[in-house]
């Protein structure tokens, strides 16, 4: 199995910061208008939300992992839900590689896997250096032709 | 546009004109409004003379956009283009094409006009959309394109045969084969006053399966398996390991009777009370001698004097079952429209609600009364909005499954139905996804279920690519559809383990502290007192709880999974191992305290999005993780089995 980039970490608490700040901004906004709220509260409301989204990337991190396996691209993910996914080569649409800002600063990106299925629920693994990026998606490619069946849908 | 294509039908460049016209119309108004309020020299009062001039140029659009409309079914693709200015051309391979959907409004009727939808497995919305052609030109088209995609289909299959070789995968022998156990099949349906047939025709049927051993899995649920009642009972009842000695006895003979009422329904015209005659137009290919050609059926006959292949009908939703369905079943629509209604006229409603409610002690009006009246009003009102919901739903139901046949014609489903606005439909047989039979308690309490079939494109009434095969019928009947249409084996369902309950206990607990919780708060900011009596909704919890353990199970076949979940509706969903697209095992906190997994089987059906991914909640994690692994094997036993042969995976003779 595969682990991600340690770096990744940085970019799911880089979100989970930035969630946390926006809370607080919309607390700071609320406070003179409807109701009271202390700046304690505020900035406590603030460390929390970092501190939680720390503990929820580092142990994301742990388990987080992947790996081709002879059918299928397997996964393992998830700190509340633990999702275990297959995704069989053969199911493969097609496969992006993409890259948010934060990802670009920190040098990484992210490989998507599309399937015919549930259109929402495609399957993205962060936080994979450029390199490894472009010869995943190229290994998918390569095993999505190989074993391409004219029906899939 | 190429001087071969086609233009809509000629009353479409007016609605087309008017549409635009109207739509128009305010562009200069508002241009004017927000001008004149900038700029001092614009004035308000040109309005007058600017709208009809947005009204014109929407007119000219409108006009222009139907002659920049054209359409051609060619050998490979069904191509549109259109666009008065920015002009896009779109190419749709038959390959790709999941169903022709016709649809005709009231008026449209009246006109003798037709909306022509394309869908394909892509995007949001049709592909394609005519609107409007002649009604004889939309039956022309929905009956052209299923020909080419036929041929295509055709086409690729002689090329795969070409580079597989040497597997006896001739498409002509299992053609005739299949036609040949479809003989025994019919004649054992219409057959019904001579011997038994199954005693000399078996081993006949046998030999020819020796052969084919892999097809044929599939017509074991054909004329001779045993006991169509029995097969029942192993659908609802997963625990009893084996069939009653006491159904043995008249096992034969229920599986006659059973066939009979197909024969009855298979006449050359409905034998129920629906009018033929108001509804010729969509008879075209209905040729009244249906029964004949099912009954006798051979390559020759599935063809008209053109070479055309005709209807064959396959199911035809009888007077009882219309009104059963119509009665037992409830639509959002219906809820939707009541609230909508109740919005509109809010004032009007209170009036009438007041009304009704005052003869049996509610409120003079709404600003005088006791707490006593109160109460009274709220559950008058209750009642009142629940029975017009009620009567609502069962119009629409009744309304949009009126007259309700599906056919088969080659290898494609074709459907039509409703009372004011008519649907009419193909579905090709290679592009079905999964099958659900569908139910809720009260169909259950009669004994009646329904069958779905689903598709990865979209429905006319956005009902995500999901079909009605057979709206209700008696669930005897739909399990023997479900098998035949499937192949899938009579499931022996897994139950799941108790600890499963026990979390479904606790869940609802849950819901009902919170319940309890709402009460207490709504009891100190209202007069109202007595905050715990909500607590007798813990008196709910356990039944909730097993209701909705008992309607969960899972079956792994040898073909198929089939999943089953759900009380309010239960969905029994048949999922051919081929059309899995991806598999996950999911693991809540709660879950992994207890041990247990849910099992989440994606398929590219696009009904999941609306209803939910067929997901086996809560299995041991073991157990769960074997049928994760063994999903994923079958796909790709069932893949390679596929690629050598040219296996439909449904059977379009079902009932």
């Amino acid at each position: 199995m595969e682990s991600l980039h340690p770096r990744i970490r940085l970019l799911w608490i880089a979100q989970a910061a930035i969630l946390a700040i926006i809370l607080g901004i919309v607390l700071a906004a609320i406070d003179p208008w409807l109701l009271e709220i202390p700046t304690v509260a505020q900035v406590g409301v603030v460390i929390v939300g970092i501190a939680l989204g720390l503990a929820y990337a580092v142990r994301l991190y742990q388990v987080w992992q992947f790996e081709l396996q002879p059918d299928a691209l397997y996964l393992e993910r998830g700190v509340i839900t633990f999702v275990e996914t297959a995704v069989p080569f053969v199911r493969v649409q097609h496969v992006d590689t993409q890259f948010g800002p934060i990802e670009r600063a920190l040098g990484l990106s992210s490989v998507v896997v599309y399937t015919a299925g549930s259109r929402n629920a495609d399957v993205r693994i962060p936080g994979l250096t450029p390199d490894r990026a472009r010869e995943l998606q190229d290994t998918l490619r390569d095993l999505a032709v190989e074993s391409e069946a004219d029906d899939a849908v | 546009m190429a001087p071969t294509m086609n233009r809509l039908h000629p009353l479409s460049a007016v609605t087309y004109a008017l549409q635009y016209g109207f739509l128009w119309l305010w562009i200069p108004v508002v241009l004017l409004l927000v001008l004149a309020g900038a700029f001092d020299p614009i004035s308000g009062a040109w309005v007058p003379f600017a709208a009809p001039f947005g009204f014109l140029a929407g007119v000219a659009y409108g006009i222009a956009y139907y002659y920049r409309f054209g359409y051609e079914v060619t050998d490979d693709t069904v191509d549109v283009s259109s666009g008065v200015f920015a002009r896009r051309s779109r190419e749709i391979p038959y390959g790709r094409i999941q169903n022709v959907d016709i649809r005709q409004g009231v008026l449209q009727r009246v006109l003798d006009l037709a909306i022509v939808s394309i869908e394909t497995a892509g995007g949001g919305a049709s592909e394609a959309t005519l609107n409007f052609v002649s009604e004889a030109e939309a039956t022309r088209l929905q009956r052209e394109i299923r020909r080419r995609t036929a041929a295509a289909r055709e086409r690729r299959r002689a090329e795969k045969k070409g580079t597989t070789g040497g597997v006896d995968t001739d498409t002509d022998t299992e053609t005739e084969t299949e036609n040949e156990v479809d003989d025994t099949a019919s004649d054992a349906d219409a057959d019904t006053t001579s011997a038994p047939p199954d005693a000399s025709r078996q081993p006949d049927s046998r030999e020819r399966r020796g052969q084919r051993d892999q097809r044929d899995q599939r017509d074991q649920g054909q004329p001779d398996e045993p006991d169509q009642r029995e097969q029942d009972d192993r659908w609802d009842h997963p625990l009893e390991s084996g069939p009653d000695p006491a159904d043995e006895p008249d096992a034969e003979p229920a599986a006659e009777a059973g066939v009979e009422t197909d024969h009855d329904r298979l006449g050359p015209q409905p034998v129920d009370a629906v009018d033929d005659d108001e509804y010729d137009t969509f008879d075209e290919f209905d040729d009244g001698d249906g029964f004949d050609e099912h009954a006798d059926r051979d390559d020759r006959d599935e063809f008209d004097e053109f070479g055309q292949p005709q209807k064959q009908p396959l199911f035809d939703l009888q007077a009882r079952e219309l009104l059963l369905y119509s009665f037992t079943s409830i639509r959002a629509a219906a809820i939707a429209g009541v609230l909508f209604v109740f919005f509109l006229g809010t004032d009007l409603v209170f009036d009438y609600l007041l009304t009704v409610a005052q003869p049996v002690g509610g409120p003079e009006d709404l600003g005088t009364g006791t707490p006593t009246n109160y109460g009274i009003l709220t559950i008058v009102s209750l009642l009142n909005g629940i029975v017009i919901t009620y009567v609502l739903s069962v119009a629409y139901t009744f309304a949009t499954y009126y007259d309700f046949r599906l056919g088969r014609v080659d290898e494609d489903f074709v459907y039509e139905r409703g009372l004011l606005q008519r649907y009419s439909g193909s579905i090709p047989a290679e592009k079905v996804q999964s099958v659900t039979v569908t139910d809720n308690p009260l169909q259950r309490l009669i004994g009646y279920a329904g069958l779905w079939v689903e598709t990865a494109g979209y429905g006319p009434e956005s009902n995500g690519g999901s079909q009605s095969a057979v709206p209700l019928a008696e669930k005897a009947r739909v399990y023997t559809f479900t098998e035949n249409l499937t192949g899938v084996e009579t499931p022996k369902f897994e139950q799941l383990p108790e600890l499963a309950r026990r979390r479904y206990l606790a869940r609802y607990s849950i819901i009902a502290g919170v319940i309890v919780a709402i009460a207490f708060g709504i009891t100190q900011v209202t007069v109202l007192e007595r905050w715990y009596l909500a607590a007798v909704v813990f008196a709910a919890v356990p039944p909730a709880a097993h209701l909705r353990y008992v309607n969960l199970g899972y079956y792994v076949g040898e073909d198929h999974l089939v999943v089953r979940r759900g009380f309010w509706k239960r969905q029994t969903t048949v999922i051919p191992y081929y059309r899995i697209q991806t598999v996950s095992t999911r693991r809540s906190i709660f879950q992994r305290r207890l041990g247990l997994a849910s099992l989440v089987i994606d398929t590219a059906s696009s009904r999941t999005m609306v209803r939910g991914t067929p997901t086996i909640y809560d299995e041991e994690l073991g157990d769960a993780r074997d049928v994760h692994g063994e999903c994923r094997e079958r796909l790709q036993t069932a893949l390679r089995e596929r690629a050598e042969s040219d296996d439909l995976g449904v059977s379009v003779d079902f009932t």
